[in-house]
């Protein structure tokens, strides 16, 4: 998926682990050879955003009617102006704004994980294990319960869940703060706490909702990117453009916090200032995202690990091409979702984890990953 | 005062460090009521650190050894007292500037993330990053490429450079970080047991490159060891610390005596001449004699 421009550069990421000793006077040029590496960036984002534009394009053909690449490219370029369309309602009003959110919730995801996987150093952190999930959910479940889903113009549950999600931000922050630091074990620590007292808790509404509000709950909770509204996507989009300039900006620090927090701080890395960006960032990223699209799973844990696997572990490239990467899983297995059972769905979460459970096995097997070494 | 750590001091008035009534504890530790003072961990020090020489920090477990680098690199604050740099105030100095100035290698990082040795190095070039609009993610320039590049070199892993670090062996690895702080150009150089668990090989060669460094880049040395012998071989001086307060300070000949030694670790120790450098070497007594003192009550 990612193209290295030169095979010098991909064995820079990811030797072969047998490799014998490298002559010297292959790295005489290390100096311009580096300064590719930022060319390299610049390459790899550009191709990746190229392929995430190609992915629109194709999942836009699929669904409950499947259109040609003609009449696809027709209705985006407007060239059936003036005529009521069938293919142009169908993609400008119904395709496109889901596949966008698709893209989105798929890149906060992904970039969200891979920034708090290097934050807590563990390789199982995702999006999800900051307790911010749990408490979006019982918010939205609350919400439900109340019967306020479709107030605020249908925004009232996507509300009740972000603001079930940013009191367990505070929650979370509360618990884990110990005089004006952020240690890493104690966040990790207050997010599973905080997930266990909101699961219990929704479970008791779940428990003395009726039926029909039950049945939307347990949608929700599954994760669907069915019928985005315009406010949330515009919202959504807003949260992951304002997340990824402020987690690349901290990209270079999280590569030395990954390795270790004195030595990061002996090297001028402010922690305490990075940890606490990193997780306000991450926390409501994932608390936007939860409010639309409830609980996909997968795609946060995964899609970081995939693309260390390709491109290395140097958080300047992972976290926009984990982001994009994600962006484009999610958009496909939406596709995917609402195109095999048509004019039924399959839930989003379900396909990620189908596609991508598999794929991660392959490249776990077939590639030396380094990550439990 | 050796002809050597003379003409350091006529070259450069400034000490590298200088500590005064220097006390330390962590916060975790609860405030005793009566002022009892045994939880500090380092307790009204007093230390000067001339510029280009190589001291050795020895001292048991526990004695504050390793507190000390990291109160020395502002990774902690003292309670008490002050730490000049240079002759300046650490506490006056922002992170960066004090990244520019002191290299600190650690004990022990983590390998998980599959990091190259060059990804390694370059994270040594942080302190002197420039990162804005058109460089939001902070890349090297060709300045600091070439730094890197001569501090790999120097340390002998430019042919590991594509390797990760995940599957290098102790020796390598400690080379990298090695290299990683010489990227930082520090004036100071500080290091963690730089030789534990390294084969006798490898701790020459860590050795060997310690001394290269000095030799060139006249940087000033500090180095916490548990291995006496290595330190009285290598080291200008060398500070026996007990209890976090300096036992006495000085060099090899003089500090390493049996004496000292006894005093601070509480067990015997023979001191002979080591025969190529006639520097003092330290063993362990037979297993017979190898009694506490207090058990002996010998002195």
């Amino acid at each position: 998926m990612i193209v290295h421009p030169s095979p010098s550069q991909t064995s820079m990421s990811d030797p072969p682990p047998t490799a014998p000793p490298v002559p010297m006077r292959r790295y005489e040029g290390m100096a311009s050879w580096q300064a590719l590496r930022a060319r390299r960036w610049y390459a790899v984002i550009g191709v990746m955003m190229l392929l995430t534009c190609g992915a629109i394009v194709f999942c836009l053909q699929f669904g409950a009617h499947t259109l040609t690449m003609a009449e696809v490219w027709s209705a985006l370029t407007f060239s059936t102006a003036g005529r009521e369309d069938v293919a142009r309602v169908i993609i400008w009003d119904i395709r496109f704004p889901r596949i966008l959110m698709g893209l989105f919730v798929g890149a906060s995801l992904a970039i969200t994980g891979a920034a708090l996987q290097a934050l807590v150093r563990n390789p199982l952190a995702d999006p999800y294990v900051l307790g911010i999930s749990s408490g979006a959910a019982l918010g939205a479940t609350i919400g439900l319960a109340l019967g306020l889903g479709a107030i605020v113009g249908g925004l009232g549950l996507p509300l009740f869940a972000f603001i079930g999600g940013g009191v367990s931000i505070v929650l979370v922050y509360g618990i884990a703060i110990s005089q004006g630091r952020l240690p890493m074990h104690q966040l990790l620590l207050a997010g599973v706490i905080v997930n266990a007292f909101c699961s219990a808790l929704m479970m008791f509404a779940t428990s003395i909702l009726n039926p029909a509000s039950l049945y939307k709950v347990v949608l929700w909770l599954m994760g669907t990117l069915s019928a985005p509204s315009i406010p949330a996507l515009i919202g959504i989009g807003a949260c992951l453009l304002i997340a990824i300039v402020l987690l690349l900006r901290e990209s270079q620090a999280l590569n030395l916090l990954a390795v270790g927090e004195d030595a990061a701080c002996s090297l001028g890395v402010d922690s305490d200032r990075v940890q606490r960006t990193v997780f306000f960032v991450s926390a409501v990223l994932t608390g936007a995202v939860v409010s639309v699209s409830g609980m996909i799973g997968f795609v946060g844990m995964v899609v970081p690990h995939v693309v260390r696997i390709l491109c290395g572990a140097d958080h300047r490239l992972l976290l926009p091409v984990s982001a994009l990467v994600g962006g484009i899983l999610l958009m496909v297995a939406d596709t995917v979702a609402r195109t095999v059972v048509a004019p039924a769905e399959i839930p989003v979460g379900v396909i990620t984890a189908l596609i991508g459970g598999p794929f991660f096995i392959y490249l776990l097997m077939t590639r030396k990953y380094r990550f439990f070494a | 005062m050796s002809q050597r750590a003379l003409v350091s001091t006529i070259c450069s008035p400034l000490p590298a460090f200088e500590v005064r009534q220097l006390s330390f504890r962590y916060d975790s530790v609860r405030r005793h009521p009566f002022g009892d003072r045994s939880n500090w961990v380092i307790n009204g020090m007093e230390l000067t650190i001339r510029q280009g020489e190589i001291v050795g920090v020895i001292g048991p477990n526990g004695s504050g050894k390793s507190s000390l680098l990291k109160l020395l690199t502002r990774l902690v604050r003292p309670q008490e007292g002050t730490i000049r740099l240079f002759g300046a105030e650490l506490g006056g100095l922002s992170r960066e500037s004090i990244s520019r100035q002191v290299a600190y290698m650690p004990q022990d990082l983590s390998y998980d993330f599959p990091f190259s040795v060059l990804d390694m190095v370059l994270m040594g070039r942080f302190p002197y990053r420039r990162s804005g609009l058109w460089n939001l993610v902070g890349w090297e320039r060709q300045e600091d490429l070439a730094v890197v590049e001569e501090a790999m070199a120097q340390t002998d892993v430019t042919h590991l450079a594509t390797r990760m670090i995940a599957t290098l062996s102790a020796g390598e690895r400690q080379r990298v970080l090695l290299a990683r702080a010489l990227a930082q150009v520090p004036r100071v150089l500080m290091l963690d047991e730089p030789t534990a668990h390294l084969d006798l090989n490898h701790q020459l060669d860590v050795c060997r490159i310690l001394q290269r460094v000095h030799a060139q880049l006249q940087m000033t040395v500090l180095l916490v060891s548990h291995d006496i012998n290595l330190a009285s071989q290598y080291c200008d001086r060398i500070l026996v610390m007990k209890q976090g307060t300096v036992v006495c300070i000085g060099p090899p000949q003089d500090v390493i005596h049996p004496r000292v030694l006894t005093e601070v670790y509480g067990c015997q120790v023979l001191v002979d001449t080591h025969p190529d450098t006639g520097l003092p070497r330290v063993s362990l007594p037979a297993q017979d004699r190898h009694q506490t003192v207090a058990a002996s009550g010998m002195l």
